[in-house]
Parts: structure tokens; sequence; C-alpha cells
């Protein structure tokens, strides 16, 4: 692995520790393979897969043709081969364009062969909104799998849990759905030096990204970032709220949500995925499930609008969740 | 200005055909139709280096996906259509949206396209623009111009167009629906469908392959077996042609035979047009482009500029002297090296009153995020 070896004491982006994860799984398992559109000559159109090609051949590094549904489908036989697959969507919105395959036929095989047949396929793509991408270039769309049993649902937010995280979906007999935040792609603020060795990160469990005793922000991907900032104002009123960061969706770690609310007694739910039919939404009917007696407050949400995401800046963050709105919101929730 | 026809064929009159032109449909073209179509390929030209300055001086957002070198395709493929006709633009043909119906006049108010200012207002993402900037840069349209709204999923309009046509057909019209494909969108299943659909229910929507060899990074030996794009036409049983998309009359001739075939009632056809991508995918991609691509090829794809094959057809029709040729050198220049000097001034002055709209026209209002998501009132 010449290209991104590990150093020690190095700084990495959510972008690097991908690559680093895709590389290091590509040398490590001979029956791995990656097909995408433009992955290969070009690198992917963020240079995810940059080199990849050049070091694993064209067998094994497949430059597909504009076809997601082949890919997605492909993918699936490849898997039913003993293959492992790792297939981009070159940006998470197009994953409609092969939507039957994934929902119909990847999906539902384990459950529909009595077990017989597992797929190792994990699509990944850049997703979500925030940098002006518009309607096609900014949605995040795991409402759509996570309501298709049979598929795991991952979305990290650091560069550590997005590399251990993109190691054990590739590892995974499951199909998994991996959601890159592609604003979080070479943001240097948040670049972090990476485990040393082969780590992974398991699925199903959240992490804690901030402790407090009165509220509980739930979230996952690049809102755990506005819950960050609001946690910051929030302190400065002597208000503390705890941040869980799911990681991933489908498993989720319903013990973690629990714990902390039985700490906290409050909770706000916060996505960037419109409202209604949300995971949100889910999130908050799992809470009333598991956490009832535990809230003095109701559970709430904060999501996009129920809009598509539109181009121009103020169109974008008025529809859009914002800092200001997770501060009100937990300000009225911790009064309650 | 030297668009004007030159002395010896002032009079407007069908142009003299060569033999072997006898019965091309370019020979019902005026030498004043050539011409004008010598200035829409300026006008497409200058249009694009223009925006690749303003987003070099990072002026726009978004990507930039030039058309340069690919105008021929847009002037020659729009030049013949009625004002009822209906097109799909997509990411790589941004002028169309303006180009469309331009033979009705450039400022008469009555035709059906979009404007310069529309356009422009669009591209600098303001509320003057068709869809009030809520997607960016190609995905917009104007149902009372007859141009379908894209969205960014390729070849997701072309079942739209055999719709459109199908409704029109039902209403008595007789519109022609052209939708512009890049070759590697092709693959797209929805293309096969909606190209079967239309071509059993013989609807008059004729696709174009713009063939520009690349699809982002993937060459075209990645992206179909064979090197004729046009052959997909074999598995629906319908016409499948073949136009250099370097010679905007090639391309006019081979775009008008099929609208005219669909307008008779015959069904749909696909026209491959080759040309050659001359940047990287859209701007962003301009440097990555440059290792990708070996350098021969780039030379050999931009060494037919299309408005020079278009300047040298009309010198030997007699359209245009030698002298009045040399006026306006545009061609074979990269964006950067044009300056406005290189385009006829009611060319500049055209996009100019564009640009200027744009720059006065205010940014949406916020609310409107939240807005027409449905039709209210139903
Ligand atoms: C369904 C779908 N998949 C992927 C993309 C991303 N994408 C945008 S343009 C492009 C390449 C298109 O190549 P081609 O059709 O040859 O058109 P060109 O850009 O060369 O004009 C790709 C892969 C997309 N827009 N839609
Ligand atoms: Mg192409």
């Amino acid at each position: 692995m010449a290209t991104v070896a590990h150093e020690v004491g190095i700084k990495k982006n959510y972008l690097t520790a991908i690559k680093e994860a895709i590389y290091e799984e590509m040398g490590l398992n001979p029956g791995l393979i990656s097909i995408g559109e433009d992955i290969g000559i070009l690198g992917g159109a963020f240079g995810v897969t940059e080199g990849l090609q050049a070091q694993y051949g064209t067998q094994r590094v497949i430059d597909a043709p504009i076809s997601e549904a082949a890919i997605v489908g492909t993918a699936v036989g490849m898997a039913l081969q003993g293959k492992a697959v790792m297939a981009e969507m070159q940006f998470i919105d197009f994953i409609s364009c092969g939507f039957d395959q994934i929902v119909n036929n990847m999906a539902t095989y384990h459950y529909r062969t009595a077990g017989e047949v597992a797929l190792n396929v994990t699509l990944r793509g850049p997703a979500g909104a925030y940098g002006g991408g518009a309607l096609y270039h900014s949605q995040m769309n795991e409402a759509w799998f996570a309501h298709s049993p049979g598929i795991k649902v991952v979305c990290p937010s650091t560069p550590s849990d997005a590399k251990g995280l993109m190691k054990t979906a590739l590892r995974d007999p499951n199909p998994v759905l991996f959601y890159e935040i592609k604003e979080l792609y070479r943001l240097r603020d948040i670049e972090e030096e990476l485990p040393e060795g082969d780590v992974t990160v398991p699925f199903g469990q959240a992490s804690v990204r901030r402790a407090g005793k009165d509220i509980t922000l739930v979230s996952y991907g690049q809102t755990v970032y506005h819950c960050l900032k609001a946690a910051d104002i929030l302190a400065e009123q002597g208000l503390e709220a705890e941040i869980i960061d799911l990681r991933t969706l489908v498993p989720l770690d319903e013990e973690s949500i629990k714990s902390s609310i039985s700490k906290t007694n409050r909770v706000l739910v916060v996505n960037e995925a419109p409202k209604t039919c949300g995971f949100a939404g889910e999130l908050v009917a799992r809470i009333n499930e598991i956490a009832f007696e535990h809230l003095d407050a109701p559970a709430l949400r904060l999501t996009r609008m129920d809009t598509p995401v539109p181009w121009a800046k103020p169109l974008e963050l008025f529809v859009l969740p914002s800092v200001n709105q997770i501060v009100e919101l937990a300000q009225r929730l911790i009064r309650y | 200005m030297t668009l004007t026809p030159t002395a010896s064929s002032a009079k407007s009159k069908a142009a003299d055909a060569a033999p072997g032109e006898q019965r091309l449909p370019r020979t019902l073209l005026t030498p004043e139709d050539h011409l004008e179509i010598l200035k829409q390929l300026y006008l497409a030209r200058y249009f694009d280096v223009r925006l690749i300055k303003e987003k070099k001086r990072g002026r726009l957002r978004g990507t930039l996906y030039s058309s340069h070198n690919q105008e021929a395709v847009l002037v020659g493929s729009l030049f013949g259509l009625k004002s009822t006709d209906w097109i799909s633009p997509i990411h790589r043909d941004m002028p169309a949206f303006f180009m469309k119906d331009l033979r009705s006049g450039w400022d008469n108010p009555d035709r059906r396209a979009m404007s310069i200012e529309e356009v422009c207002a669009q591209v600098w993402c303001k509320s003057g623009s068709p869809g009030r900037a809520r997607d960016n840069w190609s995905h917009i349209g104007k149902k009372s111009a007859g141009i379908i709204h894209s969205t960014s999923m390729l070849a997701g309009t072309i079942p739209v167009a055999a719709g459109v046509a199908y409704a029109d057909r039902l209403d008595g019209g007789d519109a022609v629906i052209l939708t512009y494909n890049g070759e590697g969108s092709t693959a797209q299943g929805v293309f096969h469908e909606a190209i079967n659909f239309a071509a059993v229910h013989k609807l008059p929507v004729v696709t174009i392959i713009e063939n520009n060899h690349w699809a982002y990074g993937t060459p075209t030996h990645l992206e179909y077996p064979l090197q004729d794009f046009a052959r997909r036409a074999d598995g629906y049983g319908i016409p499948g042609s073949i136009a250099d998309g370097q010679d905007v009359f090639d391309v006019y001739d081979k775009v008008m035979e099929a609208v005219d075939y669909a307008r008779s009632g015959k069904g749909p056809s696909i026209v491959e047009c080759k040309t050659f991508r001359a940047y990287g995918h859209g701007d962003h991609d301009d440097d990555r482009a440059a290792k990708y691509r070996p350098v021969e090829e780039v030379e050999r794809g931009r060494n037919r500029d299309p408005i020079a094959v278009c300047k040298s057809y009309l010198v030997e029709k007699g359209y245009l002297t030698n002298a009045e040729a040399e006026k306006y050198k545009a061609e074979n220049k990269s964006a950067g090296e044009t300056t406005d000097e290189d385009f006829p001034p009611e060319v500049v002055a055209y996009l100019k009153r564009g640009v200027d709209f744009a720059l006065k026209s205010p940014d949406p209002s916020p609310e409107e995020g939240g807005m027409w998501v449905f039709r209210e009132g139903a």
C-alpha cells in the first residue's frame, strides 16, 4: 500500500480516511472488486479511488458505463459468486437510477433464499447538502434504504469513523449503503490522526461526541457538527447538551440513545433529510418505544423542510436545519 | 459587419447546390441563412468563452460544462426547427436555451426560446431565471418556449420528450422534439426504454447523440462496444445517422432529414454527431483531464474548429470573401486566448445585455425555498 501508507503524527481528512480503508481492504482481500463510473482512469469524481486502478489493475477496478442499475446488479452477481464488491455511486443522488436492483434484488436476496446467499456489497457515494449542489447533488436519501429491510445504512462524521466503518462495511457479508458526506471530505477542521493498524469500527455502536446532562441531541453525518456548535452556544448559557453520533442507522444503537436520555430526560433528533417519513421521524418513534418513561418533554426532531434542496444560497439555507434552530429547540425542550 | 451576403450573392435565393448536394436539406438555405449560421456559431462560442472567464475570476457558482468545439452540433441541429418544436438540452448545451428559434429574430420578443437575459440570470443564480435559481445551470426549461426542464439524471428527459410528442400529436400538433445526450448517457436504462417507447408509437422524437469521445474520465470503448453510437438505432428498428459534428451544415442536413422523417409521422430516429470535448468534463476537471487525455488526441480532436470549417465552406461557396473571413478570428483559440475583438460586435453586445440583466437581477428571497412544492388551491 505504497500510496497511502500509515504515517504517524499526520492528520488526515475524511476523504483520505475512506481512501485508505479501500486501499487496505483491496490489499487484504484479493476477492474484493471495485466498480463505478470514472473510478479507474480518472480515480473518481472526488478522487476517493485515485491510483486504485494503477495499483490493483483493470480487472479489479472497473470503469463502468453510466448505468447505475447495471453497476448494482453486476455487483450482486459478483457477490453471488463469493466476491466482495465496492460499488461507487458518483453522487448518492444517482442511486435512484439503480433503485430496483437495490431494493428488490440486492436487499431481499438473503431473505428470499432462506439464508443461502449473503451479498457482500458496499454501495458508497458522496451525499449531503450545504454546499450549493442543488436538487441532484445534495440528497440524503437514507430513509429510502433504511425502509428496505436487508440493507445496513452507515453515515460517519469523522475521518477515523469513516475509515473504521468502511473497513467493516467491506467485510460485512450483507449489503451496506455508505453515505459519505462530501462537505466533510476535505474539511480541515475535522482532520485527525487515524488509529494505527488494522482498526475497524463496529456497526451498531453510536459514539458520544460530547457529554452533557440537560438534553440529548441525536444526529449523524453533517448535522453532528451543527449540534456541536449549538452545544457550544448552549454551554455559554449553562446548558449542557450530550451529543450522540449514531454512525450507523441500520443497525441502530438503541442502548446508547436510551442511556443518554435516562440521564438528560430530553431529546432532540437532528438530520438534514426531509421531514415526512425521514429517519428522524423513525428515531422519535423508537425513542418513545424505548425511553418514554425517561422523558420530561416530548421527543422532537429538526429536519430539512419538506422540499428538495434548492441551489441559490438563501434558498438552500432557508430549507435546511441551522445551528440557531437547534439552540432554540433545545432551550424550549429544557424549559418545558 | 461582415456577415451580410457578399456582392455576388446578395440576392436572397436558395444557394446554388454543388453536385452531390442536390437533395440535401441545406440546398434550401439562402446565402443569408449561411451567414446567419456562422454568426450563431460565434454567439455560441462567445457565450462559452465569456462564462469560462467569469468562472475563472470566481464570479459564478456551480460547474461550467463547456460546449467549446461542439457548437456546430447545437447550431446545426437548432437552425431548421420550427418555433413550435421542442428541445431538451443537457449540461453541455447551455447555449441551446437561448439559441432555439433564433431564426425568428434575435430581438423578437415572441421568439419561442429563453431570452439571453433569462439564461444569464440562471447562470448568475438570480431570481430573473426561469427557475428562479432553484436548480443550477442547465437544469432549467420553459414550457411556453418548448424547452423541457432537465434534471441531472442523464437521459432522464427522453421519456418526457416521448410524452410531449404523444400529447402534441393527440392535440393535432406537428411538433418534433429534439433531445440532446452525450454518448456516455446512452448507457442509461431509461435511454433504451424511452426510445423503444417512441419507436413503438412512431413518435416524432429525434435523439441527438453528442459523441465528444469522453464521458467525464471514461473513453468511448468502455461505454459501448461499437464505434458508432448511431448503431444503437438498429435495436429499435429506427434510422440512425452519423453527422460530422464539426461541420454545421452536415449536422443541419442529418438532423433535418430526421426532423422531416419525424414530422411526416414515420417515427423517431437517432443522429450521432461526432465531435470532441475541448476541455475537462467541467471546469473543475480541466487539470485532471490534461492528465487522463493524451495531448495528441486532444490536438486531433480540436484541429477542425467548427467556426473555421464553416468559414471555409462559406468562402468556397462565395458567400464570404477571404478578407471578411479574416476579420473575426475566434477559431483555433482557447477561451483565454480570445478577446472581444475576435467576435462580431453584435454578438458581444447581445451577451452584454444578458449579463447586465443578470447582474441587476436580485437574489431570490429565502422564503421561496419553501414554496411551490405543490400547486396550491387545487
Ligand atoms: C444517472 C446519472 N449518473 C451519473 C451522472 C454523473 N455524470 C454527469 S455527466 C457524466 C458524464 C456524461 O458523459 P456524456 O454523456 O458523454 O456527456 P458529456 O459530458 O461528454 O457531454 C456523468 C457520469 C449523472 N448526471 N446521471
Ligand atoms: Mg461525452
